[in-house]
């Protein structure tokens, strides 16, 4: 496996001397590249390398950085090697190359992330609605969504939840048990 | 003048009759499929329950004219052959016996083999009037079997008729009670030929491709609700009697009182039943496939046998 | 003699039985409590010796059961099938997420109360409710019924308004086909 995963570091800093290599155990590949180096990344990884397989766009917001992260999952099934590619976004103004001429499921993870996270892919066909219906406020899954705020002002509710107890909070007092400094920020 | 109100009445009877015991079977068939899934099942009168809510529902939408005429024909289906079929074997002694003989002409059983297609024809007009895909779907499939099973069906009947050089059903009976033997062990291919078009012809599973509730949404009846559905509930009821009615007069000897009709035609009833509940469902192609197989070979025997004998 | 109150009341009276006695309940499972319904339905808990039957289609079912949480996509199409029932219609709210959001009370693509969107008759509490709490609401929902007092169908004529009001404010670019309810 360690071969493997030389071979092909030192192949991908020949072909992408830009792109940055991240150290991982096991069978993990890590590269940060630039956006618009994206659509020949991995059109270069499925042709040359033997990453076949698309299994995910994942997506993280940096709101404090002011960025969104694209992360592609590749899979490669001869080698066995997960290739995991790192790209950011200004989230100014979100615009991504399309890649779904590459692989063709990667027009539904597109479609998810234009969605949720309001990334434009201007070169993708697709219909315009596929989660979501009727939406007209700022993307669900940004960080600077207030879920709560949008539900008091979209539905109802109904009064009997406000005495309702942080389950977190009333565990760890009946049990004496201290909540760790982390995890504190996410009891309500 | 008083022939005809005395007709109608009779008429009127053996409808009555007829809905009475094939509403009975249907709640007896949920009862019994019930037993054979381990659990208590609705009580045997559920079905009467049904109709009557079915019955007083207060809306019942349409989707135009062809939509009644749906629910009409097979209703009209239903009595017309009903009133063809004779209930009731002609030498019984029982004092109702004279009701139950509506219209037995002559040469009814090329009658019969008309009138019992027309039903789904008549559905099809008012499942295609609805529009619901799934509808379409079903009355496509229902035709297809009816394809199929007709086969076996037909050459059981010719091969009767064959021997006996009759179509009327009447004269079946009287030459069973003449000879003192039924048709089914004077033809025992005939019988097999029709009971096994009989397995299709009742949409037990698994020939249940019609009306498959999870796969079709129930098929050509899935627009209709309130007393459209009683409608055809109650023309279904109808006419599974009279199809168990016509199968007894023709190789069992018909029955001499309504005693005998029923343990008869309770019977029958049962092959198509215990055989569905333990059978999975055919898709239309197997379906069709397996009538033109085994059945109608055995069609073909019987018509063999008749001409041979 | 036909129209007399009395008889009138009476023929009500053997309708309500009936009805309570023979109910479909539609095969539509909007969330997860639809797996409740299974055990319901089959032989460990028969629910069809109480009258209860599976009705494939909205146009011959009498009991919408909403298993779970709504998401405001699956509200259209549940206002839908509700209307293309034919009345007299019911409506069991499942688990407590109709009733009061559950757990997804602050989810922003999930309804919270029921009853703003669809008239409901009979709440099962619980998350999820196992088959002997649906066999409970369901005979909740037919001493109801034989007491005449399940007339969501006419609330929904009645206040419908109302109701469309508060389809509209989740889904504005729906075009809700009232008031003939005829889809």
């Amino acid at each position: 496996m360690k071969e493997i995963k030389d071979k092909m570091i030192a192949q991908i800093n020949a072909a992408f001397p830009e792109a940055v290599n991240k150290a991982y155990d096991g069978n993990r590949l890590d590269f940060t590249v630039h956006k618009d180096a994206i659509p020949g990344f991995l059109s270069h990884m499925k042709d040359q390398l033997g990453f076949r397989h698309l299994s995910h766009i994942a997506y993280v917001d940096w709101i404090e950085e002011n960025e969104f992260e694209l992360v592609y999952l590749l899979w490669s099934p001869t080698d066995k090697v997960k290739l995991f590619v790192h790209t950011r976004i200004d989230r100014e103004n979100p615009v991504m190359h399309n890649i779904d001429m590459i692989w063709r499921q990667a027009n539904t993870y597109q479609r998810e992330i234009k969605e949720m996270l309001g990334i434009d892919f201007p070169d993708m066909v697709a219909p315009d609605e596929f989660i979501l219906e009727d939406w007209d406020d700022i993307p669900p899954f940004r960080r600077d969504f207030d879920t709560l705020e949008y539900v008091n002002r979209t539905f109802w509710h109904r009064p009997g939840r406000e005495d309702a107890q942080d389950v977190r909070e009333t565990i760890s007092k009946r049990s004496g048990e201290e909540i760790p400094d982390f995890a504190k920020k996410y009891s309500r | 003048m008083e022939y005809i109100l005395i007709k109608t009445l009779e008429a009127m009877a053996t409808f009555v009759l007829a809905f009475i015991v094939g509403m009975t079977y249907g709640g007896v068939v949920r009862k019994i499929t019930g037993r054979a899934h381990n659990r208590l099942g609705p009580p045997w009168y559920q079905n009467f329950i049904d109709a009557f809510k079915l019955l007083s529902k207060t809306r019942g939408i349409h989707h135009g004219a062809m939509h009644f005429l749906g629910a009409a024909f097979l209703m009209v289906t239903s009595v017309v052959s009903l009133m063809i079929i004779p209930v009731l074997a002609p030498g019984g002694d029982a004092w109702y016996n004279s009701w139950f003989t509506n219209m037995n002409f002559n040469g009814d059983l090329i009658f019969l083999i008309y009138i019992m297609t027309f039903g789904p024809l008549g559905m099809a007009m008012g499942a295609g009037q609805t529009g619901n895909p799934n509808s379409s779907i079903g009355v496509t499939r229902g035709l297809s079997q009816m394809v199929g099973f007709e086969i076996p069906w037909v050459m059981a009947l010719v091969a009767l008729m064959i021997t006996y050089k009759t179509t009327s059903v009447v004269d079946f009976m009287n030459i069973q009670r003449e000879t003192g033997t039924w048709l089914m062990f004077a033809n025992p291919f005939a019988f097999i030929a029709a009971v096994l078009a009989m397995l299709g012809m009742f949409r037990y599973s698994p020939f249940d491709i019609v009306g498959a509730p999870t796969e079709l949404a129930s098929g050509p009846v899935s627009e209709n609700g309130g007393k459209f559905l009683f409608t055809m509930m109650s023309s279904g009821s109808v006419f599974t009697f009279a199809k168990l009615v016509l199968y007894v007069d023709l190789f069992m000897g018909g029955a001499n009182n309504l005693v005998m009709l029923v343990v008869k035609t309770f019977l029958l009833y049962m092959i198509p039943v215990l055989y569905g509940i333990v059978s999975p469902r055919y898709r239309t192609e197997q379906a069709v496939r397996w009538f033109w197989g085994w059945p109608t070979f055995i069609g073909l025997l019987a018509i063999l046998y008749a001409v041979i004998f | 003699m036909y129209n007399d109150k009395n008889s009138k009341k009476i023929v009500e009276t053997i309708q309500n039985w009936a009805r309570s006695h023979s109910v479909w309940v539609l095969a539509y499972g909007t969330g997860c409590g639809a797996i409740e319904i299974a055990p319901t339905m089959t032989s460990r808990y028969d629910a069809e010796r109480l009258g209860f039957r599976g009705a494939a289609t909205p146009r011959q079912a009498d009991v919408m059961l909403i298993t779970g949480y709504l998401t405001v996509k699956t509200v259209k199409r549940v206002v839908r099938v509700y209307e293309q029932m034919q009345s007299p219609k019911y409506v069991v709210g499942f688990g407590s997420c109709t009733i009061n959001g559950g757990m997804y009370y602050d989810s922003y693509n999930t309804i919270n109360l029921l009853d703003r969107y669809l008239p409901v008759d009979v709440y099962i509490n619980g998350c999820m409710p196992r088959p002997e709490a649906v066999i409970a609401g369901l005979a909740k929902l037919q001493q109801i019924i034989r007491e005449g007092k399940a007339n969501g169908a006419e609330k929904y004529l009645e206040n419908l308004e109302w109701y469309k009001e508060n389809q509209r404010k989740i889904a504005p670019n729906w075009i809700a086909k009232a008031p003939d309810l005829n889809w």
